[in-house]
């Protein structure tokens, strides 16, 4: 299936499964706030040459890619292979120790919150929400960067606080629909089941209105079930105009979901390609999925092909 | 706004989700009604008996306790009133089928009994030597302690050897004008109970040798009736009533406060005692911002209280000031604020770089500086072991704020003046925290204190809006620290010790972190207790170390916590969500144990 046969049915399939609540309205009220220029070719995000050495051991070595407007890239790779590292440099917390990383052209500046401004936002490997905040809360700390409310402002709540406040509440109740929490708004965060913490961390991150997100293996731990729905929830975040890069070790969810796929291993790029490229490369069989069984039986036993 | 949580302090010992009871405990179930209504029945007989053999060396023993049975059975006050209060009110709730979560009530009532007859009768025992005091010796007998102790057990038995009723949830609404009426009354009768409090004993030290128990018997006895009525629903309905009418409830609570001086708390004494309060209160509100809020650990936080009084006594124009003038209190009390403020975020900086107990070590380290450079009289700014003394008292039209002042009929004895201008401070600094905790610079501090890290992934800038809760704390502190040095008229180093600034970080974890009542309560017993301790003077802070050990074992919310906080903490909360469905991690693993 192809990307823009995938972009045409997942709409629809996104509000059946992802929540109970109208996310058809509410999607076309995000993308109508989000304001993206939807367009394909020009990449939105890109990584030259990037490697990052901690001491004596190269988590990444010259790694280069493009994220385009409106794609879904996976990366994969077994574990310690760099990905998040990776997504470390992508968003600030690691300075590359060589190569740049650029956003719409421009070079990502050097600190989490200020590329977050930029408009790249986050979910992490372990679940990292603020625990004895409510859901609602979690998310308008996500608008944190796009509200225009400054220190006087909050100290004195005028008529500029209420409208920012307001501004903020409906987005946050927008959002909260958009991945289905309604219902668990006012609940703490830590109380949320986990498949629900992990949707409440990307609804924390779309609040930051971001043009690029970056989730960290979002369905781990998850059943078959809530993988769907996931996977339903990033189409429809594509379908804001938003570019996504998904980590996850679930080849055959991110063989489903991507445009392209990344093989890192071992800190360097190994293959890049649609899926079905990847899928079919006798490399990435070996290096991240190993050898077939029949083969390896077959060294095993010592017999011959 | 005081009313809205309502502390349970009485019933510390209760795990929080009340398991059923098993054992013997359960063999008592069907007995109950008798062991609640025997249990209150012997504190009333309790009260009536007398509580000491013998008269103590220090002078009798408040409330005549060396009465006998049937002499005057009926001149019952202070404690002994408190006692049959709670004894009757035992028994009229068991009894009475009509009135719900009878067992958490009496629970509640039971803790108040224990409280009254352990303090009571520990104290008469210490005082007179020996267990004889309180049981029998030279021919004369008073186990009116043990009587009522055993009361109060067995209340507490019979309250939950059946099971705790959840507390009850009262929708009532009642017309508009009778709600507002409705508040008024509770929060006069709150005025008339905190002024009771307050001079519950009198006066510590050599003017009433047993200040100190009666104080602390008079808040037990409040804190069982608080706790029974928190457990009826009714002070959870109060508070949602208030809730309704918030600025309305604001007003009045603000007027009601002001009323103080017109109770019998209206004497020069206490009036000095509430202002005192009042600055700490105050400065606990502004370190809540920084410990509270933003989760940032500081161990010299009075050493903001200092520079705004060391600075505010150098402006006053007195004597041993360096600079030579006298401004108004007003702007005295911006400039003030305004360098507090510039040295809470020279404080604050470390925070870019320092984490956590290693914070808490730049701020201790803070703290003691100040506190030797005071000592040390550094630029002759602070007067040292001298102390700058004879600072003028704040005066506005020629009236000065330590004069008592006569409106109309009413004489208002001194000091009045400065306890309005404290509650105006302290309502205003609650003003701030309140605004600012629910606005985006208050949820990013909370963001913060909670991980730092996906705060900044959030697009927190996470060094500047630490040190803006380091400089908003330090401007509090610096405020009070401005009226404190003209209320007290001498500004010493020695009012700034370390000590201080942990009694202010108790005062906000006892209280309960991250709330304005909790603060304002804490500050309240943490400040007071010394007063009313004085012949404790030895143990003092022996005494006061293991009640915080205490609280904190059995209550670690905080006395008033956080909405939050009590939804993690209190699973059996009224209006607690209902337990969410069980949709467990698959693969805990996998997600490295969430965060």
């Amino acid at each position: 299936m192809t990307a823009e046969e995938q972009a045409l049915t997942s709409g629809n399939t996104a509000s059946d499964d992802v929540s109970a609540a109208p996310v058809g309205e509410v999607t076309a009220a995000l993308a109508a706030a989000m304001d993206h220029t939807t367009g394909t070719g020009t990449p939105i995000l890109e990584a030259t040459g990037v490697s990052m050495v901690f001491g004596g051991l190269t988590a990444l070595r010259d790694v280069s890619f493009a994220l385009h407007e409106g794609e879904v890239i996976g990366l994969i790779g077994p574990n310690g292979a760099g990905k998040t590292t990776l997504f470390n440099c992508l968003t600030g917390l690691y300075a590359p120790t060589s190569g740049t990383v650029a956003l719409r052209g421009e070079p990502l500046p050097q600190d989490p919150a200020r590329v977050t401004e930029a408009g790249i936002a986050r979910t992490f490997q372990n679940i990292r929400l603020f625990p004895s905040m409510t859901a609602s809360e979690n998310v308008l700390v996500g608008r944190h960067v796009r509200m225009r409310q400054g220190p006087l402002s909050s100290l004195l709540h005028g008529p500029r606080f209420r409208r920012s406040e307001a501004e903020a509440a409906e987005r946050t109740e927008k959002l909260l629909a958009f991945v289905g929490l309604t219902r668990f708004s006012d609940e703490l965060a830590r109380n949320l089941p986990y498949g629900d913490q992990r949707r409440l961390e990307i609804a924390r991150a779309l609040a930051t209105e971001p043009s690029v997100l970056l989730l960290d293996e979002p369905t781990a731990g998850m059943n078959a079930q809530e993988t769907e729905a996931t996977r339903q929830l990033i189409f429809a975040i594509r379908d804001l105009g938003v570019s996504v890069v998904v980590i996850e070790h679930d080849t055959k969810f991110i063989f489903t979901l991507c445009d392209r796929v990344l093989v890192l291993v071992q800190g360097e790029m190994l293959v890049e390609g649609t899926p079905d490229e990847v899928r079919g490369d006798p490399r990435v069989v070996e290096a991240y999925l190993g050898a077939p069984p029949e083969e390896v039986e077959a060294q095993i036993h010592g017999s011959e092909r | 706004m005081t009313t809205t949580p309502s502390p349970d302090t009485t019933s510390p010992a209760e795990p929080l989700s009340p398991p059923p009871p098993a054992g013997r405990l359960a063999a008592l179930a069907p007995r109950v009604t008798l062991l609640r209504v025997a249990g209150g029945a012997l504190a009333v007989i309790g009260a009536l008996l007398p509580w000491a053999t013998f008269v103590l060396n220090e002078g009798p023993y408040p409330e005549k306790s060396t009465l006998q049975f049937f002499v005057a059975p009926l001149a019952v006050t202070g404690f002994r009133l408190h006692l049959v209060v709670l004894g009757l009110a035992t028994i009229v709730v068991s009894l009475v089928p009509a009135v719900p979560a009878k067992g958490r009530i009496v629970r509640a009532l039971g803790w108040g009994i224990i409280a009254i007859a352990v303090l009571n009768g520990a104290y008469i025992a210490v005082e007179g030597g020996g267990v004889g005091a309180i049981t029998a010796a030279g021919g004369s007998v008073a186990f009116g302690s043990l009587v009522a102790l055993a009361g109060g057990v067995l209340a507490v038995l019979g309250a939950t050897a059946a099971g705790l009723e959840p507390v009850p949830t009262w929708t009532w609404r009642l017309p508009t004008w009778a709600e507002w009426l409705l508040l008024v009354v509770v929060y006069i009768l709150l005025l008339l109970v905190v002024a009771a409090v307050l001079t519950s004993g009198g006066q510590g030290g050599v003017v009433n040798p047993y200040a100190g128990a009666v104080f602390l018997s008079t808040l037990g006895a409040v804190g069982g009736a608080l706790g029974a009525l928190h457990a009826s629903g009714l002070l959870g309905w109060v508070g949602v009533v208030s809730e309704r009418h918030r600025v309305y409830s604001v007003i009045v609570l603000l007027a009601v406060a002001l009323a103080l001086p017109l109770t019998g708390a209206g004497t020069e004494y206490w009036m000095t005692v509430a202002a005192n309060i009042g600055v700490y209160a105050a400065t606990a509100i502004g370190l809540n911002i920084v410990v509270g809020l933003a989760g940032l650990l500081d161990l010299g936080y009075v050493a903001f209280l200092g520079i705004g009084a060391f600075v505010a006594a150098n402006l006053s124009g007195a004597a041993a000031s360096q600079v030579g003038i006298e401004l108004p209190f007003p702007v005295v009390m911006v400039i003030s604020a305004v360098i507090a403020g510039i040295f809470g975020a020279i404080v604050g900086s470390p925070t870019l770089r320092v984490r956590g107990d290693y914070l808490a070590i730049v701020t201790l380290a803070f703290g003691e500086i100040f506190v030797r450079s005071a000592q040390n009289n550094i630029g002759g700014l602070t007067g040292g072991a001298n102390a700058i003394p004879n600072i003028p008292p704040v005066s506005v039209l020629g009236t000065s704020f330590a004069d008592p002042i006569t409106v109309g009929p009413i004489q208002l004895p001194s000091g009045v003046l400065y306890y309005v201008l404290i509650v105006l401070l302290v309502a205003a600094v609650m003003l701030v925290f309140g605004n600012l905790k629910n606005s985006r610079l208050g949820r990013a501090w909370i963001a913060i204190r909670e991980d730092e890290d996906a705060a900044r992934a959030m697009g927190i800038r996470t060094g500047p809006i630490k040190i803006l809760a380091f400089l908003i704390g330090a401007m509090l502190a610096g405020l009070a620290g401005a009226f404190f040095a003209h209320k007290t008229a001498v500004v010493a180093y020695d009012s700034f010790r370390f000590l201080e600034s942990v009694t202010l970080l108790a005062a906000v974890i006892l209280g309960g972190m991250g709330t304005i009542p909790g603060a304002v309560l804490g500050a309240s017993i943490l400040f007071v207790l010394p007063e009313k301790l004085r012949e404790f003077s030895d143990y003092r802070l022996l005494l006061f170390g293991i009640a915080l050990i205490l609280i904190m074992r059995f209550r670690p919310q905080g006395l008033v916590p956080d909405r939050h906080r009590r939804a993690e903490l209190a699973a059996d909360a009224p209006g607690a969500p209902p337990p969410l469905p069980a949709t467990a991690p698959v693969q805990t693993a996998a997600a490295g144990g969430g965060s």
